[in-house]
């Protein structure tokens, strides 16, 4: 006897199909699992195995052979459980005939014959759509997130004895997709009000908002910059719908709750600085997405940025020109997504007190190596330079201005930066592309005559005065803007 | 280094012994071994030398004022001694060889080892046109102990020790005590409170220490209060220029630029501190920076912190 059950297998953040393969014959028990099946694949023998059992089916005792195919993609995790536990079952006419006929299922067994959570189930449900399979059994708990992007052919199951009734009247319904919780676990993200004084701070994270724009803060300890960082995200537009999709599928490949993302909340990873670059940009056989890819259309915040690894900070060079990951691995090659703002903290010298402080003990060439390594990483993709001190608490008992209202005037900045057209935001607009009058022009030739200003330094300037005009409501930019800019902008090393 | 670099020797009694190291008691004079100019050091004259030490992990103001005051000193006609160490020492001797001043250090080990070897540069430098002596014979290594030995030759040779910057405990301060012991006198530059290497400088003077500013301040001390160092028949000595160049003065500003500027001369550096101290909102804070920088009245630094520049506001 011989049956097949579709399934799916996660690669990044993608699903690709695979199918089980069950051969029931007469000979020596065993059972025998082919295709390149990983440790955790080969220990579903033993669970499906228990599960079957315990579930009321019979346990053929003859010869099984179960195939994955193709036989050449490395098999990885316990979500193949119920696939191969579905294709014994129907191998030993256990199921009705044709039962898994247009199904796909996936799922890791419990030996009691629950079925338990896997990541990725979202991935799975968008690839059996596009695949044109009529319905995907995932576990109960993962039915609404895959219900996300396949409504209607999810049907939840939570115990393996369920397969009988599929295709049947008591066949579980589909289940309600995520909705957005608002106030999710009852935390709302950190407000801007809590950041007191500082009004060119505040003023550098509403321009970052505004026009995307990746941000340097660098002060001494407890002048407020990851505070700072951390309120980034509340003052950022919501999430779009094609950009909820795609982050709730980051989070469900991850085994993350994506209740953040269906809410509109923009991601906030903030990966301590003895991270390596696997665990950066993503990594690992089978390759696992990294904090860049978690943080897909949200915020990265890098603090204390020379202390990260040299090579992770080089490695995140391409992803941030490209908007996503490229991960070669022998048999395949594949794409992770990771389009996020950067957000970068750091102490102005080594021992963090800064050497305009009078406290500073540094001496003057690590000083120098430290500003060398602070500018000359990433410091392409940076186009906003914050320096802060620490804030004098006592003449502000006042909060500041809270994040709604900041929160307006940066949605009204994007929309008037999509009313022209452009396509990206203005961070990553060429500059070419960006009229500015013949005044500003002149004050551009100026500052590169007096002070210098690099062809990086030109456009970084020009797209920040984008940014600052967007904010006032104009189309045309000022002087002012441009000056604005010329303050705001991240210097060359 | 040793097979290039001719040593030489000055030994107690001998005719040339520095007379400041007559003071040591008769069993503690060393027999110096040294490298460089030797007539630096041949009847040496205690009363147009100073010594300057300092913390090795001295702070950007230290190495900021041992460096002027090596080089005001030098300019002045003094010798500088001090001890090739990196932090305050490093920065005297270099502010004296800026302006081709006489420059003596006493190094821990042999006269012909480096040490620390960052330094090299410097101990070139000083072999060029200064002299690097020791009491060890050439090829030795620096030991711990003979960093605290060779600080009484130091304090020995000059009439005057200058510690810029100390912390408690450190070695500059047994210098100190070894000046005091020798009847020199000690002076300290002042420092801000809660930095850990101005404890020992300012406890210096707490205890009668003379408070240093500038070389002026030693010049007092060496010569009496408002004396000018006594001319002597070298051509070649540097001078220093009778009055700094006067800043230049730049384009009238008006409001808020002039006000802006103060600011930033007063020490704000950031545009928050600009806007909350000038009463600005922060676009007219960085706007006015940003104009403000085109006209050469502040500079930015590689983070994009302020700071004024000598170009001055016209009244």
């Amino acid at each position: 006897m011989h049956a097949i059950a579709r399934t799916f297998t996660l690669l990044g953040v993608d699903a690709h199909e695979v199918r089980v393969e069950a051969d029931v014959r007469s000979g020596l028990p065993g059972f025998a699992l082919v295709g390149l099946p990983d440790a955790a694949v080969r220990e579903s023998r033993e669970r499906v195995r228990a599960a079957l059992v315990n579930s009321g089916f019979q346990f053929p005792q003859q010869r099984i052979t179960a195939n994955l195919a193709p036989a050449d993609l490395r098999k990885a995790g316990p979500g193949f459980d119920l696939a191969i536990a579905a294709a014994v079952i129907a191998a030993t006419g256990q199921l009705p005939d044709g039962a898994l006929d247009d199904i796909a299922l996936a799922g890791e067994l419990a030996l009691d014959g629950a079925i338990r959570a896997v990541p990725g189930t979202m991935a799975m449900a968008e690839a059996a759509r596009r695949a044109g399979v009529r319905k995907i059994a995932v576990p109960a708990a993962c039915g609404p997130e895959a219900a996300l992007v396949a409504a209607g052919r999810v049907v939840p199951v939570e115990r393996l004895e369920q397969l009988r009734e599929l295709g049947t009247d008591g066949e579980p319904g589909a289940p309600q997709p995520v909705r957005p919780a608002l106030g999710v676990n009852g935390a709302s993200p950190p407000d801007l009000a809590d950041l007191r004084g500082q009004p060119g701070l505040r003023r550098a994270l509403e321009v970052a908002a505004a026009g995307g724009h990746s941000i340097l803060i660098s002060g001494p300890p407890g002048a407020g910059k990851s505070m700072a960082a951390r309120r980034l995200p509340s003052i950022l537009p919501p999430l779009g719908p094609l950009e909820v999709v795609e982050a709730a599928k980051v989070a469900s490949a991850c085994g993350r709750s994506v209740e953040y993302a269906v809410a509109g909340r923009r991601p906030f990873r903030s990966p301590h600085h003895t991270i390596s670059s696997a665990g950066l940009i993503g990594g690992g056989n089978p390759p696992r997405p990294g904090e860049i890819t978690l943080a897909h259309h949200g915020v990265l915040f890098l603090d204390e940025l020379p202390e990260f690894n040299r090579g992770a900070l080089e490695a995140l060079r391409q992803p941030l020109e490209e908007g996503a990951v490229r991960l070669a691995r022998a048999r395949y090659s594949l794409e992770l997504p990771c389009r996020f703002q950067l957000v970068a903290a750091a102490n102005p010298c080594p021992c963090g007190s800064g050497p305009r402080s009078g406290q500073c003990t540094c001496d003057p060439a690590s000083v120098r190596a430290y500003e060398a390594k602070l500018t000359g990483a990433l410091a392409d993709r940076i186009d906003i330079s914050a320096v802060v001190e620490q804030p004098d608490l006592n003449s502000f008992r006042e909060p500041g201005e809270g994040s709604a209202a900041v929160r307006d005037r940066v949605l009204a900045a994007r929309e008037r930066a999509q009313e022209r057209d452009q396509g990206p935001a203005n961070a990553e607009l060429p500059a070419e592309r960006i009229a500015i009058g013949a005044e500003a022009e002149r004050l551009l030739a100026d500052v590169g005559l007096a002070i210098g200003l690099s062809g990086r330094g030109r456009e970084r300037t020009i797209r920040l005065a984008r940014t600052l005009a967007d904010l006032h409501g104009r189309e045309q930019i000022t002087i002012d803007d441009v000056e604005e800019a010329l303050t705001l902008r991240r210097r060359e090393g | 280094m040793s097979s290039e670099v001719s040593i030489w020797s000055l030994t107690p009694g001998e005719a040339g012994y520095p007379p400041g190291l007559d003071d040591l008691d008769p069993g503690r004079r060393p027999r110096l071994r040294g490298v460089g100019d030797r007539d630096l050091l041949a009847g040496l004259d205690p009363e147009v030398t100073a010594t300057i030490v300092g913390s090795r992990n001295a702070s950007a103001y230290g190495l900021r004022v041992a460096e002027r005051l090596g080089r005001d000193l030098a300019l002045a006609g003094i010798t500088v001694v001090s001890g090739l160490a990196r932090g305050i020492d490093a920065a005297a001797h270099t502010g004296a060889l800026s302006r081709g001043g006489r420059t003596i250090a006493v190094v821990a080990g042999g006269p012909d080892v480096v040490y620390p070897a960052r330094n090299a540069r410097l101990y070139g430098q000083i072999l060029a046109t200064g002299a690097l002596v020791s009491e060890h014979p050439p090829g030795i290594a620096p030991r711990p102990g003979f960093f605290v030995e060779r600080n009484r030759i130091m304090a020995a040779l000059s009439a005057v020790s200058v510690i810029v910057e100390a912390a408690l405990p450190s070695g500059s301060l047994i210098t100190a005590d070894n000046a005091l012991t020798l009847g020199r006198t000690v002076g300290a530059v002042p420092g801000q409170l809660g930095v850990r290497v101005a404890e020992g400088t300012n406890e210096l003077i707490r205890d009668g220490a003379h408070l240093i500013r500038d070389a002026r301040d030693v010049l007092d001390l060496l010569y009496g209060v408002g004396v000018e160092p006594p001319e002597r028949d070298d051509p070649d000595r540097p001078r220093p220029p009778k009055r700094a160049p006067a800043p230049r003065a730049g384009p009238p500003l008006g409001h808020p630029l002039a006000r802006v500027r103060e600011l930033v001369a007063g020490g704000c550096a950031t545009v928050d501190r600009v806007a909350v101290d000038g009463e600005l909102d922060s676009r007219e804070a960085a706007v006015a920076l940003a104009r403000l920088e085109l006209l050469g009245y502040v500079a930015a630094d590689a983070l994009g912190g302020w700071s004024a520049t000598a170009l001055e506001a016209p009244e």
